[in-house]
């Protein structure tokens, strides 16, 4: 018996394997990236690139594998030269730190262009200290070579001005010079460095980056706003975006704007509106083709109407600073007649947002904005020409300014240091160059930073080591979900199962002991109809039923954090449809076991040996009858997992079946890995202990 | 069939073709059941077939001026939350499930969704099944391991990431159907395989010369079919039933194309808010269709085996 289960265990394991391969490459094979699903579609390609660095996702795909199976944190540790070690702090949150030489646990984050080691202290608080020496050029002729690209694309660079690209070029020829020489030791290095980087600095203006984004932001938050704008956006992703990568609810809400903006366009243009009308209609259709072909019509006559905003717009998004300028100017150009062509209500309205948001941070280009609103406002079209020109220079010395700063930073040379991050990752920082990190933060929306981590491993322990890594929608550990989620699953399950096994048996034996007649017949058919209605089915009707038109249960569960027996009430009608469904299965089958049963030789023998009825049934022929239900509900686990899926989705409940639906349509690999181990295991165990029953009550079986 | 007629003598004592399926009749119409289940299919092949003489309005049509509506005399069963005539998108629904397969937007086959995916299963299934059966040794090995490896798998699991994998459309539904299907059938053609390779008429063909395929497509596999195709019955009611839980489930066929288990996932929204046609009559329409197929081969089964 133990070899016996020592095998079904190894081949379990066998099973998990074999699955989790079979899992990992068919998600891998999906369309769709995880990025697009987890931060919608409108982020920008460096924001998708970002993320998808951060959390390992640019890696080999078998790498990724076995870091999810076995761990990063070895390969990690060789990389860093310190070992490193997860702790569980107080709050219960699990974090990773290095450990030094002397023992003492650190982790480091950047601030500015300065190495920060946290130190953390036995009490649990942390010190902070600067901790620049480790900084390393890790290889001078790679570097050699990467500037040398470099200065050629600076070469080639139409944003900067022509005086900065001189004094930029004239400082990396010298560095790659210098580069390119024999140094005795770093530290050399690092002082014939120091002259040129320092000239690189002084070109840097400490707010560009800020200004960055504050550019960038007025892009998304004044063009997110402006519904008529956002047609021109659709119609950009429409065009540039396959129809296959668009989710539904992606749609649903393009056609939303769309609605919106015929309703903006109705005075001013009520074809136009009636032209936007019709797109969303053929969104709601799911005819893209169609709509997009409207749009290409319409595209026109959007721009006209926002006198070209929207390519300005766009040229913000897209850091094209040039073509930013040039929009400006060609709404501020008497001779272009765009000003007239335009609507004015609408572009004033957009003109008077956007200085609004610009009114901290770039406050000069902000008021220029601001005064061309107004005087669009009082009609005067001419004062708003000069407020508009003047707003184009100044965006053209903001712009330089940015673009100085951004190349000036990307010529000098990286400095290196592999360590562990705040965000239990291991990671390689690098100093010196234009690499620009986007972060999420919740709250601020995307951040930007210069001179963030150029390579990222996310540290886990690995599957077999107990750990199924971060949830890549949450961000929070699987296990902490998938467990509470599984005991919600197996709550309502188990209720089902108590309620399901007696009744069954029971319903099963009278219809098997009374087969052919009227009770036999409404029983068994009354058991097929509901065994074979789909799950979703039998929910519906029991919600209206019960929920809508008696009104006596909520018709849906809503827990939260709390545990499901919390309201018991939201529990009866989940586990009423579970119990209709597995009761007819159950019925049916016992019924079939009792009836074949009360065929045998021994039965009829009782019979005649003149047997009580009752003491026939109970004693011979039930126990006998039992066998086959028992262990083919074992093996029925599988279909009723499918099952708790659709009645947790019916009824909302927060169980380990919805949990993997929505992990799979996020693509979100560790959760989905994670359940269908669960589910596995779930299935494979319940099949062990079918056959393990089944020898208890068949002692003719021995396994050996 | 001469050859297998006289290795068999019992067939030959059977009746002519006719006079068998006259009896195969009057036995259905024996069964109560068999016969209220043979009507609900009926109608629904029916209503799906002659769906455009039967409504005014196409599936997709939209008006914004009835939503959400209770039955009336112009919308029989009334509208959902886009005003659409829920009778239509139900009879039209119906065609996709048992008329035609819509390949691409211009393209569809003949014969519905569901019956394709069964149709696939089988044609894998089998030839899976009779090649473990027939070939024995290590290929039968590969495909047992690798069936049981396919059947440790929750199903509903597998839907999930085979549709997810492949996309939603009538296709993958077909493809998700058929896989998951597989290792079912491919487990009863084995299992009839190793009875049917020890008859005399296989030996005679293995002694003619005859090569493997042959003998496992043009001996045994006819001489399955009986059992297959009572399994077959029960599997097109299980390919229904599948085809709404992945529908309901947001995998289904893509909007707004009328599925029966999205009409329902869309409709449920607004049964609380006090709108419940929308996800009602969906839920009828697949409850009475898998319950007619399933009272149909139950009645069917239950009265041949009474005559036996």
């Amino acid at each position: 018996m133990a070899k016996f289960i020592l095998r079904r265990l190894l081949l379990m394991l066998l099973t998990m394997l074999l699955v989790s391969i079979a899992v990992f490459l068919i998600t891998e094979a999906a369309p769709g990236n995880v990025a697009r699903n987890v931060l919608g579609i409108h982020i920008t390609p460096e924001q998708e690139a970002s993320f998808l660095k951060q959390q390992g996702l640019d890696k080999p795909f078998y790498v990724r594998y076995l870091n999810w199976l076995i761990g990063s944190d070895w390969r990690a540790e060789r990389r860093i030269g310190m070992p490193v070690k997860q702790i569980t702090t107080e709050d219960g949150f699990r974090e990773w730190w290095a450990v030094d030489a002397d023992g003492s646990l650190i982790r480091w984050d950047m601030e500015g262009e300065d190495l920060i080691a946290n130190r953390r202290q036995p009490d649990g608080s942390v010190t902070k200290t600067v901790d620049n020496d480790r900084w390393r050029v890790e290889d001078p002729s790679r570097e050699m070579e990467l500037l040398t690209q470099y200065r050629a694309e600076i070469a080639q660079d139409d944003q900067l001005d022509d005086a900065d690209r001189e004094a930029i070029l004239r400082e990396t020829d010298q560095i790659i010079a210098i580069l390119d020489r024999e140094h005795p030791s770093e530290e050399a290095l690092e002082a014939a460095l120091s002259e040129p980087e320092a000239a690189l600095e002084a070109m840097i203006d400490p707010d560009a980056l800020r200004k960055q984004t504050t550019l960038q932001q007025l892009a998304s938050r004044v063009g997110g706003k402006n519904r008529v704008l956002q047609a021109l956006v659709i119609h950009q992703q429409l065009s540039d975006i396959p129809a296959a990568q668009l989710g539904r609810s992606d749609i649903e809400s393009m056609a939303r704007q769309l609605r919106g903006a015929a309703q903006d366009l109705q005075e001013a243009d009520p074809r136009l509106a009636d032209q936007l009308e019709q797109t969303a209609q053929s969104l709601d259709d799911g005819d893209m083709a169609a709509a997009l072909a409207t749009l290409e019509d319409v595209a026109p006559r959007l721009d006209e109407l926002t006198g070209s905003l929207g390519t300005f717009i766009y040229a913000l998004e897209a850091e094209d600073y040039r073509q930013a300028v040039v929009a400006l100017r060609r709404l501020s150009d008497p001779s272009q007649g765009t000003l007239e062509a335009a609507d004015q209500t609408l572009i004033a309205d957009l003109l008077a947002a956007m200085g609004n948001q610009l009114e901290d941070d770039l406050p000069e280009l902000g008021e220029s904005l601001t005064q061309a609103a107004d005087d669009l406002q009082s009609e005067d079209a001419e004062t708003a020409r000069q407020s508009l020109a003047a707003a184009a220079n100044r965006l053209d010395e903001t712009a330089s300014t940015i673009v100085r700063s951004q190349r000036a930073q990307g010529a000098r040379v990286a400095r290196t240091f592999w360590g562990v991050d705040t965000g239990n990752r291991a990671v390689k920082w690098q100093k010196g160059t234009g690499e620009v990190v986007w972060r999420l933060v919740p709250g601020s929306g995307w951040l930007a930073s210069i001179g963030g981590p150029a390579e990222y491993v996310p540290l886990q322990k690995g599957l077999v080591r107990g750990d199924p890594g971060l949830s890549l929608r949450t961000g929070r550990p699987v296990a902490d979900l998938l467990f509470r989620r599984l005991r919600n699953s197996l709550v309502l399950a188990g209720i089902a199962f108590v309620i399901v096994m007696p009744l069954a048996l029971l319903l099963g034996l009278i219809a098997g002991l009374n087969q052919g007649k009227t009770i036999d017949r409404v029983l068994s058919v009354g058991g097929m109809m509901f065994s074979v209605t789909p799950q979703f089915v039998t929910g519906i009707f029991l919600i209206l039923i019960f929920a809508f038109w008696l009104d006596l249960v909520p018709g849906a569960t809503v827990f939260g954090e709390k545990a499901p027996w919390e309201r018991p009430r939201m529990l009866i009608l989940p586990v009423a449809t579970l119990t209709l469904i597995e009761l007819g299965y159950v019925l049916r089958i016992t019924r079939a076991s009792m009836a074949e049963v009360m065929r045998e030789p021994y039965i009829r023998t009782a019979f005649l040996k003149g047997l009580p009825y009752r003491r026939i049934v109970f004693k011979h022929a039930v126990r006998n009858a039992l066998m086959a239900p028992i262990t083919v509900i074992m093996l029925h686990v599988n279909w009723l997992l499918g099952g708790i899926v659709v009645v947790e989705v019916i009824f909302g409940y927060p169980g380990l079946g919805s949990y993997i639906l929505d992990s799979t349509l996020f693509k979100d690999f560790n959760a989905i890995e994670g359940g269908a181990m669960v589910l596995v295991a779930v299935a494979v165990t319940t099949q062990l202990l079918a056959d393990i029953l089944y020898t208890f009550l068949n002692p003719r079986i021995r396994f050996t | 069939m001469a050859g297998t007629e006289q290795t068999m003598p019992k067939t030959s004592a059977q009746p002519s073709g006719l006079a068998r399926l006259w009896e195969g009749i009057s036995i259905l119409f024996e069964s109560k059941i068999a016969v209220v289940g043979l009507l609900i299919i009926l109608f629904w092949i029916f209503v799906a077939i002659f769906a455009p003489l039967l409504t005014p309005y196409t599936p997709t049509e939209q008006d914004y001026t009835a939503q959400n509506e209770a039955p009336s005399a112009r919308h029989p069963l009334g509208t959902d939350s886009l005003g659409r005539d829920i009778w239509t998108r139900l009879i039209y629904g119906a065609r996709v499930v048992l008329v035609v397969l819509p390949v691409t937007e211009t393209f569809w086959l003949p014969l519905g969704t569901a019956l394709w995916g069964v149709l696939l299963g089988l044609l894998v299934g089998s030839t899976l099944g009779l090649m473990g059966g027939y070939l024995g040794g290590w290929v039968d090995e590969v495909v047992m391991r690798l069936l049981d490896a396919m059947m440790a798998f929750p199903v509903v699991l597998l839907y999930m990431i085979i549709i997810a994998a492949v996309g939603a459309s009538a296709t993958n539904v077909v493809l998700a159907i058929a896989i998951v299907g597989t290792p079912g059938i491919a487990r009863l053609v084995r299992s009839l395989t190793l009875d049917i390779r020890t008859r005399d008429y296989v030996r005679a063909a293995e002694v003619r010369g005859e090569s493997p395929w042959y003998i496992m497509f043009v001996e045994i596999l006819p001489n399955a079919r009986g059992p297959i195709i009572v399994d077959a019955m029960l599997r097109v009611g299980y390919a229904i039933f599948a085809m709404g839980t992945l529908g309901f489930l947001g995998l289904g066929l893509p909007p707004p194309s009328p599925d029966w288990g999205s009409m329902v996932a869309k409709g449920r929204q607004y049964i609380l808010s006090g709108s419940p046609w929308a996800a009602l009559w969906p839920s009828v329409a697949i409850g009475s269709l898998v319950v007619g197929l399933n009272l149909f081969a139950d009645g069917l089964s239950e009265e041949s085996t009474r005559y036996q």
